[in-house]
């Protein structure tokens, strides 16, 4: 309990500082929001084998090890919108997917521990759009199920992508492949990862 | 284009789906259409393949903002392909060409169109016999006319050659020698009734996805429809097909013997039909090069036949005996409809008219011709190949309306219809494709006699085989001059010493002619962007810019200028002058001078306006007594086709016997000219994905399609992977002996080759397998193998992984 206390200081001082400096500016100020009651976890995409999230921005050290150890780049630093996870190492699904190498680099590159070999590998879970997914609609497309690093994760069945839900590790390769006009998959986060 | 940002995503996305405000859409089939008031929606052939798809542009603000299938035409009704619904974004990849460049001390630097135009103009002044021209199935059918008389009419040469040599040459000289007229007499809609269709080496499911839907599509309708693929590797049609034959590379012909051998041995013919339409016909061995061959009775062709038991096209082929026996059966049986369909298996073959010739002569020997469901069709890759290549004849020995050069009296019609001067077109063929660009390549004082070379909608130094001696040698020659007219930089800019912009698909008037006859029409839409003009206007312009200098080529037999066109007030129109080129419809009356050509060989077109009204109408188009025009379906038919005479059933009216009869050819099987031996003992296959088209100079600019397939690679079985010792994703070289080349390989992806095989997709311009392909050809369609060659794969030790 003592990282959310040291967030909740962090992010106090830093709501001070962003007031002071709009008043130097002229901005006036906006009202302070609702304090919340808990803190929550933000829907951020780890890297692969990472621990549970409050474990993680307590231990993650910011060293950036895993981030040069991706060998395809899919590993970023979380920008400020992330808040309290700002600077932790995360994968933008709008730009990258993890691939799923079976070395995983990023998790022998982790010194903390934060990424650990004998976590789930889960991501997420990968979703269809049947409104967009153009097999759906009855062009032959099968690029997602071909390019599915996880054996048996996306099933392509009647010539349709069909993800299987325990298998599937939301790496997100699919996402980034879909060739369809309006990407047709969704990576949906997890709730939390398991404790 | 390695990396897509976030904002480039978003907004091709929102491109892709129109704007806003999404409206219902109930349709089972194809995307829901997205729209919002002020977007304009108008009719276009997609740029693509050869199937001839039409889509909705929507237009904001001069901008492709939207696509969309187009539900009133036949071909698609409303479905696209994965390709289709990107086409808006071709237009608008980030390295469009706008301005002339030519090449000064080694970089290409901005000039003038004035300048540029000059420039070319020169080049030809310099020895007009020395100038050739490199056309394409991309071109619209006005851009083929236009270059067609310039050079044939207007420079006395018949160096004009174009792309389509190298992809459907051998599907020309298969109709015409068994048809004495060219492009198939099916139609589409044969796939909607036939009961098996039959893939000869041709993966459909990525190639013609909209046609093969068409077919798969049946099923989900609970319609029987068996899919037989024949193929050496499997692919994304295999997945479909309900039986599968595997055949060693080159060893089809005795398959298509095989058939016909059992068709006659068991006396499954049909008799009747084979009696009233089938001549034979064998290679005169005394005259090995002549196409027409020299006649043969049934019986020598029986005996010839003999020899291709199942068990020795079991032998050749590696297909099991009662395989063939099993697809004998199928071509016996009466009861059911058989559609043949095949691409550049077939084609890209050093012996491609001869298996042409065989398929069509296994549907004639089977009486399964001219019912519909039942027809050998051939498809083509690009979507002009049939209206602007084999139609309007823009290779080196055609003129229009399927007219020979060599021939008096075509020579005499095309004089006639161009008002030109009584013996202006040269009697001797030009250069084919291969060895247009080998004199090309090769210095001038050893008889390289090209010295320019003008380069419009293609790309071939990519798409040319053995790149470094067909191409690349050019590297050097000071005195050789490549012009290439594009809309991008490609591998054939690279070597270009003038670069001309050109206007791409809706950015000009338009007219495409698809596999199954179809002439389809558009308007454009929007402008090209910065100084980029129609590749039509690029010739006119030339041929003035000659005129002006006084050349007297450019003029016709009343010494008017070559082209010359006038308003509907008779005043004639500047259209050289870029300003005046859209003052009035060039498209238009460059058809209306070309539809004339089109009645000596019954392929009869309607009005510009017809085309402009429908979406795209199949030849012959003939008038009926109310005035409207009526397409035919079936040709040769009686039932559809109205030049057939009553009663007559089939009637082949352009025979080469003169008999009204179709030749059955007998071919025999021919080891290849390059197999793998102990030094490369793999085979390369090289063809495309569906993601891309072609050299993916416009599909490669599109994200989506980037992303979905960002690089070549190198199919290989995963027991000649593990005896490599290599993984998917890890390098390794192949090597033939013209070229290597380094590349990743994919096990077990897309598609599935048998040991011993390797694919590699020619889409990337950063990984060319051209080099290493062969350029041996078909004898008589001078068509290139780029289907069957012999290379050694090699590991590549990497350090760090590699995907």
């Amino acid at each position: 309990m003592s990282n959310d206390a040291d967030i909740s200081r962090r992010d106090f001082v830093r709501g001070r500082l962003l007031r002071t400096v709009r008043a130097m500016a002229g901005v006036p100020t906006p009202p302070p929001a609702p304090q919340r009651a808990a803190w929550v976890p933000l829907p951020i995409r780890r890297p692969p084998g990472a621990v549970p999230e409050a474990r993680f921005l307590a231990e993650c050290t910011r060293c950036n090890a895993c981030i040069q150890a991706c060998p395809v780049g899919a590993i970023t630093v979380a920008p400020m919108r992330f808040r309290h996870a700002a600077g932790t190492p995360m994968i933008d699904q709008a730009t990258a997917a993890c691939v799923m190498c079976p070395d995983t680099p990023c998790i022998s590159a982790c010194e903390p521990g934060v990424l650990r070999k004998d976590r789930p590998l889960k991501m997420g879970t990968a979703w269809v759009d049947r409104s967009n997914c153009l097999a759906h609609r009855g062009t032959l497309c099968t690029t997602c199920s071909e390019r599915c690093p996880v054996p048996g994760a996306l099933r392509v069945d009647g010539g349709k992508p069909a993800i299987q839900d325990a298998t599937c590790t939301g790496c997100g390769v699919c996402a980034q492949v879909c060739p369809a006009p309006i990407n047709a998959i969704a990576i949906l986060p997890l709730p939390d990862r398991p404790a | 284009m390695t990396t897509v940002d976030r904002r480039e995503f978003i907004k091709s996305a929102a491109m892709s789906a129109a704007v806003a405000a999404a409206a219902g859409s109930t349709r089972a089939f194809a995307l829901p259409v997205l729209t919002a008031p002020g977007v304009q929606w108008n009719k276009a052939p997609c740029r693509f393949c050869g199937t001839g798809c039409h889509v909705l542009v929507g237009v904001e603000d001069g901008r492709v903002v939207g696509i969309q299938g187009d539900l009133k035409a036949d071909v698609n009704k409303g479905l696209l392909c994965v390709k289709g619904y990107h086409v808006g974004q071709i237009l608008y990849g980030k390295d469009r060409l706008t301005t002339p460049l030519l090449r000064k001390d080694g970089r290409l630097v901005p000039i003038s169109w004035e300048e540029a135009i000059d420039t070319v103009a020169r080049r030809v002044l310099k020895d007009p016999k020395g100038f050739a021209m490199y056309g394409s199935g991309q071109w619209t059918i006005p851009e083929g006319c236009a270059g067609n008389k310039f050079m044939k009419g207007g420079l006395s040469s018949n160096h004009l050659d174009g792309n389509p040599r190298l992809c459907m040459s051998s599907a020309v000289t298969g109709f015409l020698s068994t048809y004495g007229v060219d492009e198939p007499a099916g139609v589409y809609d044969d796939l909607d009734q036939c009961d098996v269709a039959i893939m000869w080496g041709n993966n459909m499911a990525e190639m013609h996805p909209v046609v093969f839907s068409r077919i798969v599509d049946r099923r989900s309708r609970g319609e029987k429809v068996t899919i037989i693929d024949f193929g050496t590797r499997r692919t994304r049609t295999t997945d479909h097909a309900d039986e599968f034959l595997l055949f060693k590379p080159n060893s089809d012909l005795a398959i298509a013997n095989g058939i016909a051998h059992l068709l006659v041995q068991n006396n499954a013919y049909d008799k009747d039909f084979v009696a009233r339409h089938c001549n034979f016909r064998q290679l005169d061995p005394e005259k090995p090069d002549a196409m027409q061959g020299k006649p043969m009775t049934f019986d020598e062709y029986a005996a010839a036949l003999a020899e291709y038991t199942p068990e020795r096209v079991e032998q050749i082929s590696g297909v099991p005996a009662d395989k063939i026996r099993l697809l004998a059966a199928l071509f016996a049986r009466r009861d059911i409809r058989i559609t043949s369909l095949w691409c550049m298996g077939m084609n890209q073959h050093t012996r491609g008219t001869a298996i042409n010739c065989l398929v069509h002569g296994i549907h004639l020997l089977s009486g399964h011709f001219g019912k519909p469901g039942d027809a050998p069709t051939s498809l083509t890759g690009q979507p002009s190949a049939c209206g602007t290549v084999r139609e309007v004849g823009t290779l080196c020995h055609l003129l229009p309306g399927g007219r020979l050069v060599a021939n008096e009296d075509h020579r005499k019609h095309a004089e006639g219809f161009w008002n030109l001067p009584e013996g202006r077109i040269n009697p001797k063929p030009g250069y084919h494709t291969v060895l247009l660009f080998e004199k090309f390549c090769t210095p001038t004082d050893k008889g390289g006699d090209i010295h320019t070379l003008w380069v419009q909608v293609t790309n071939p130094g990519q798409s040319l085989p053995n790149l470094h001696k067909l191409f690349k040698a050019k590297k050097g020659l000071e005195d050789k001059f490549l012009i290439v007219s594009d809309v991008y930089p490609t591998a054939t800019t690279e070597l270009a010493d003038l670069v001309l912009p050109s206007a791409l698909w809706v950015e000009k008037n338009g007219m495409y002619g698809n596999s199954e006859r179809r002439t389809q029409q558009w308007f454009k839409m929007v402008d090209p962007p910065g100084q980029a003009r129609d590749d039509c206007w690029q010739t006119i312009a030339v041929a003035r810019r000659l005129f002006d200098l006084g050349f007297e080529g450019m003029k016709n037999k009343d010494a008017e200028f070559l082209f010359t066109f006038k308003d509907k007030g008779g005043k004639p129109v500047p259209v050289w002058d870029w300003n005046h080129y859209y003052d009035i419809n060039v498209d238009e009356a460059f058809f209306e001078e070309y539809r004339p050509f089109s009645k000596l060989k019954q392929k009869d077109l309607a009005p510009y306006a017809e085309y402009a009204r429908t979406r795209g109408l199949r030849w012959p188009v003939v008038q009926q007594p109310d005035g409207s025009w009526r397409e035919t379906r079936w040709r040769f038919s009686e039932f559809d086709d109205p030049y057939v005479k009553k009663g007559a059933g089939t009637q082949f009216y352009n025979s080469v016997t003169k008999d009204d009869k179709a030749l059955v050819w007998f071919r025999p099987w021919e080891p290849p000219p390059e197999g793998p031996d102990a030094d490369y003992p793999y085979w390369l296959c090289t063809g495309r994905v569906l993601e891309h088209w072609h050299t993916g100079s416009m599909t490669r600019r599109v994200p989506q399609l980037h992303r979905a397939m960002p690089a070549a690679y190198v199919e290989i079985s995963s027991t000649d992977a593990a005896r490599l010792g290599v993984r998917s994703g890890e390098r390794v070289a192949l090597v033939s002996r013209r070229g290597r080349l380094e590349l990743p390989c994919w096990i077990g992806g897309r598609g599935d080759c048998p040991e011993g095989t390797v694919f590699v997709p020619f889409f990337d311009e950063s990984l060319l397998i051209n080099e290493l392909t062969l350029d041996a050809h078909d004898p008589f369609s001078k068509q290139p193998d780029y289907k069957k060659c012999a290379v050694r794969v090699e590991r590549v030790v990497t350090t760090g992984a590699a995907r």
